[in-house]
C-alpha cells in the first residue's frame, strides 16, 4: 500500500484542469512552432545576401526554444519536480531510449547539437556522405536537403556523429565554384591561364569582392585548369560554373588550344573527381 | 560663435576627389522608407501611402514649352569650369571624372575639352569592340593632350570586348599616351576598376548636393524666365522653392522658413543620392498646374512614386538591369552579346522592363530610366552586385 502511494507521488494528479493545461500548451507549442518556421523560411526566402542566412540560423534554435519552454511548463503539471522523482523518470527513460530508441533520440540530440554548433543552417550548401545539395529545413530528427536534380533527402543529424560534413558558403554568400579545363600540353601556357582569368572577370555572375584563382596542373595526358571563382549568390553556382566553360571552351577554341585525349582510365578518374568537385564547390 | 558652413553657403556646383563624394543627409532614411514601401505595395498593391494635401486629380501636366521655360536642360559649362580649376597643376597622365548615369560626365568633359581647345577621341567601332582588336589604340597615339567623353563606349563586358580598353588603360596610365582627361559613367568606373585595374589615376566627381542646393539651383534655372512660379507639395501643401529676392541671388536668410522650405527637396535630394541629374528629371516629370487656369501656383506632386522594381524581380531582369548599367545602355545586339543567356531570352526580359517603365530607349540604346535609378542601385547593393561607389 505504502509502495503504490509512493509511485502515486511520482506523478501528480491529473485531474481535468491539467489535462486543459496540457492541451492549452501542447497547442500553443505546435502553433508557435508552425508559424516560426514558416514565418522564417518564408522572410528568409525572400532576402538576399548575408541577412537571408541569419535568419534562416534562426530556424532550429527557435524551435529549440520553444520546445524547452514547453517541456519547462509541461514537465511540472505530469510530475512532481522533487530530485527523487526526476532521478526516478530520467532512469525510465534512459532504459527505454537504451533499450528500444537509441538510433532516433540519438537524432534528436544531434538535432539539439546541430541547432546550438550550426554545421549546417537553411541555405546553406553542403555533402553528407553522397548527398549534395542546399539545405531547405532543419528538423527535429533530419536535415531535407534539396539536391540540383531537384530530389528532396532526409538525412538524420545521427550522421553528425560519424560523417563529415562539408559546408560550401557556411552560412555566408561566397561559395566557390571550379570550372576544369583539360588541354593538350602543346599550348601557350601564360596565354591560356590569362585568358581564362577574364573569362571569370567578365562573367555576369562573378562576385567582385573575392579572388579569381586560376590553377594550372600537370598531367601525364596534357594540363588541367581550373578556374576557381564565386558567384553573387551561392544559388547561382551551376549557371556560373556552366557559363565560365561554355566561354571558356569558346574562347580556346578560337584560339586553336586542343583539348587533352585522355586515356580511358584517366577520364574516368576524372569524371569522379570532376563530379564531385565542382558540386561541392572546392576541389 | 563658430557656425558650421551650411550647404546654403555652398557653391552650387563643386569638383572633389572620389574620397570625398559625401551623399546628402537623410540618404539612409530614403533607403529605408523606399524599401518599407516596397513592402507595403508588395502586401497590399500599390496605392497612395501617404496622405496628400492636393488631390492630384485637380491638377495636370504642364505643357512642353512652359515646362521648358521653368526646367531648362542643365547647363554644364559651370561644372566643366570647377573641373578645369581642379584639373590646373594636374601631372597625371590620365584624370578621370565620373558620374552616375544622366548627371552629365560626357557634356562636362566635352566642355571642358572644347574651351582648353583638346581632341576628343573618337571611341572605337563596334566590331572593333566586339573582335577584340587593339588597332583603334594606334590611332590615339599622336596626340599630346586628349580627352574621351564617355569611356563606357569603349567597351563590352565579355573577353574580346576589354582587350581593347585594357591595351589603352595600359598605354594611357603609363604616360605613353600623353595628357588626358577621362569622362566616365560612375558604374563603368567600377567595374574598370576591378577588371582591369586603374588605381592610382586621380578621380574626380561631382559633389552631392543638399536640398538647400536643389531649391537654390531650381529656383534659378525657373527665372531665366522672370521671376520663378510659387511650387508647393502636393504632400504637405508648403512651397518647395527658395525664395529669391531682387536680383535674384540674395537668399532670404530667415532659418525656419528656409528649413520648411528645404523639407521636400532634402527627400528628393537624399532620394537621388545628390546628382542633380537625376534631380532635374524628378523634377520636370512631378510638375504640375491646376487644371483652372486662373492659378498662377505649381504642385510638385510626390516626388518619390517613381518606377519601383518588386523586391521579388528574378535573376534574368536582374543581371540585365546590371548590365545595362554597367555599359551606361546597351543597343538589343550588344545586350545579348554580355548576358549569359541566349539573345531570345534577354530581349524577352528587357521588354517586361520597358513595359513596367523600368527601361527605356535613348538614342537606339536601352537604359535605365532616371525615376527607376534610385530603386534599381538599391535592389542590386542588396543583392551584392558590383555597384558604383557613388
Amino acid at each position: 500500500m505504502e509502495e503504490q502511494q509512493k509511485y502515486a507521488r511520482l506523478f501528480n494528479d491529473i485531474d481535468s484542469e491539467a489535462l486543459i493545461s496540457l492541451g492549452i500548451v501542447l497547442l500553443s507549442t505546435i502553433v508557435l512552432i508552425i508559424v516560426s518556421q514558416r514565418g522564417l523560411n518564408w522572410l528568409g526566402n525572400r532576402l538576399h545576401g548575408q541577412v537571408r542566412f541569419r535568419i534562416f540560423a534562426l530556424v532550429p534554435m527557435t524551435r529549440l526554444l520553444i520546445l524547452i519552454t514547453a517541456l519547462a511548463i509541461i514537465v511540472p503539471i505530469i510530475v512532481e519536480p522533487s530530485l527523487r522523482n526526476m532521478v526516478t523518470l530520467m532512469g525510465a527513460l534512459g532504459l527505454a531510449i537504451g533499450f528500444a530508441m537509441k538510433d532516433y533520440v540519438s537524432s534528436l540530440i544531434a538535432g539539439v547539437v546541430s541547432a546550438v554548433e550550426l554545421p549546417y543552417r537553411p541555405g546553406d550548401w553542403v555533402q553528407i556522405g553522397d548527398t549534395y545539395g542546399e539545405v531547405k529545413h532543419v528538423g527535429l530528427r533530419t536535415v531535407d536537403i534539396q539536391t540540383p536534380d531537384d530530389d528532396l533527402v532526409y538525412v538524420p543529424h545521427l550522421k553528425l556523429w560519424d560523417h563529415a560534413v562539408y559546408n560550401a558558403n557556411n552560412g555566408g554568400a561566397s561559395l566557390q565554384c571550379v570550372a576544369s579545363f583539360y588541354l593538350h600540353p602543346e599550348h601557350e601556357a601564360g596565354w591560356v591561364r590569362k585568358a581564362l582569368r577574364d573569362v571569370a572577370l567578365t562573367s555576369a555572375y562573378l562576385k567582385f569582392d573575392q579572388p579569381i584563382i586560376v590553377v594550372a596542373e600537370e598531367k601525364p595526358w596534357g594540363t588541367h585548369y581550373r578556374i576557381r571563382a564565386y558567384p553573387v549568390d551561392p544559388r547561382q553556382q551551376f549557371l556560373f560554373i556552366t557559363d565560365l566553360t561554355l566561354r571558356g571552351k569558346k574562347v580556346l577554341s578560337a584560339a586553336g588550344v586542343q583539348s587533352a585525349m585522355l586515356p580511358p582510365d584517366a577520364a574516368l578518374d576524372n569524371r569522379n573527381a570532376v563530379g564531385s568537385a565542382s558540386s561541392r564547390g572546392s576541389d | 560663435m563658430g557656425e558650421q558652413p551650411s550647404s546654403a553657403d555652398a557653391p552650387l556646383w563643386a569638383v572633389v576627389e572620389l574620397d570625398q563624394f559625401r551623399t546628402p543627409e537623410q540618404t539612409q532614411a530614403s533607403q529605408w522608407r523606399r524599401s518599407l514601401r516596397s513592402v507595403s505595395t508588395w502586401l497590399g498593391g500599390k496605392n497612395n501611402a501617404e496622405q496628400q494635401v492636393k488631390d492630384e486629380s485637380e491638377l495636370r501636366a504642364l505643357p512642353e514649352v512652359r515646362l521648358a521655360h521653368i526646367v531648362p536642360p542643365i547647363d554644364w559649362a559651370p561644372v566643366a569650369m570647377a573641373l578645369a580649376q581642379q584639373l590646373e597643376g594636374q601631372d597625371a597622365p590620365v584624370t578621370f571624372f565620373i558620374t552616375t548615369p544622366f548627371s552629365g560626365h560626357a557634356s562636362v568633359v566635352t566642355h571642358w575639352a572644347e574651351k582648353h581647345h583638346v581632341t576628343c577621341l573618337a571611341p572605337p567601332t563596334l566590331s572593333e569592340i566586339a573582335e577584340g582588336s587593339t588597332q583603334w589604340v594606334e590611332r590615339c597615339v599622336n596626340q599630346r593632350e586628349w580627352a574621351i567623353p564617355a569611356l563606357e563606349r569603349y567597351f563590352l563586358r565579355h573577353t574580346q570586348g576589354i582587350q581593347g580598353i585594357r591595351e589603352f588603360l595600359e598605354r594611357a596610365l603609363s604616360g605613353r599616351l600623353g595628357q588626358g582627361v577621362i569622362g566616365c559613367d560612375s558604374w563603368t568606373y567600377a567595374f574598370l576598376q576591378r577588371a582591369i585595374g586603374i588605381d592610382g589615376a586621380p578621380v574626380f566627381t561631382l559633389q552631392s548636393m543638399e536640398g538647400e542646393q536643389l531649391s537654390r539651383y531650381f529656383a534659378e534655372i525657373a527665372t531665366h524666365s522672370g521671376q520663378p512660379p510659387p511650387v508647393y507639395s502636393t504632400r504637405t501643401g508648403k512651397q518647395v522653392l527658395a525664395n529669391l529676392k531682387g536680383n535674384g541671388h540674395e537668399l532670404v536668410k530667415n532659418e525656419a522658413s528656409r528649413k520648411g522650405t528645404n523639407k521636400e527637396l532634402q527627400r528628393l535630394a537624399a532620394n537621388c543620392r545628390g546628382h542633380v541629374g537625376l534631380a532635374w528629371h524628378y523634377w520636370r516629370e512631378r510638375l504640375r498646374e491646376p487644371k483652372v487656369d486662373d492659378e498662377e501656383a505649381l504642385w510638385l506632386v510626390d516626388a518619390l512614386a517613381e518606377a519601383e522594381l518588386a523586391a521579388d524581380t528574378g535573376d534574368i531582369a536582374t543581371l540585365v538591369l546590371h548590365a545595362l548599367l554597367v555599359h551606361g545602355g546597351l543597343d538589343d545586339h550588344c545586350l545579348g552579346e554580355v548576358l549569359p543567356f541566349s539573345h531570345h531570352e534577354a530581349l524577352n526580359a528587357r521588354l517586361a522592363l520597358q513595359r513596367k517603365g523600368i527601361v527605356s530607349n535613348c538614342e537606339g540604346r536601352w537604359q535605365i530610366t532616371p525615376l527607376s535609378y534610385a530603386s534599381v542601385r538599391q535592389l542590386l547593393e542588396s543583392r551584392k552586385y558590383l555597384v558604383d561607389p557613388l
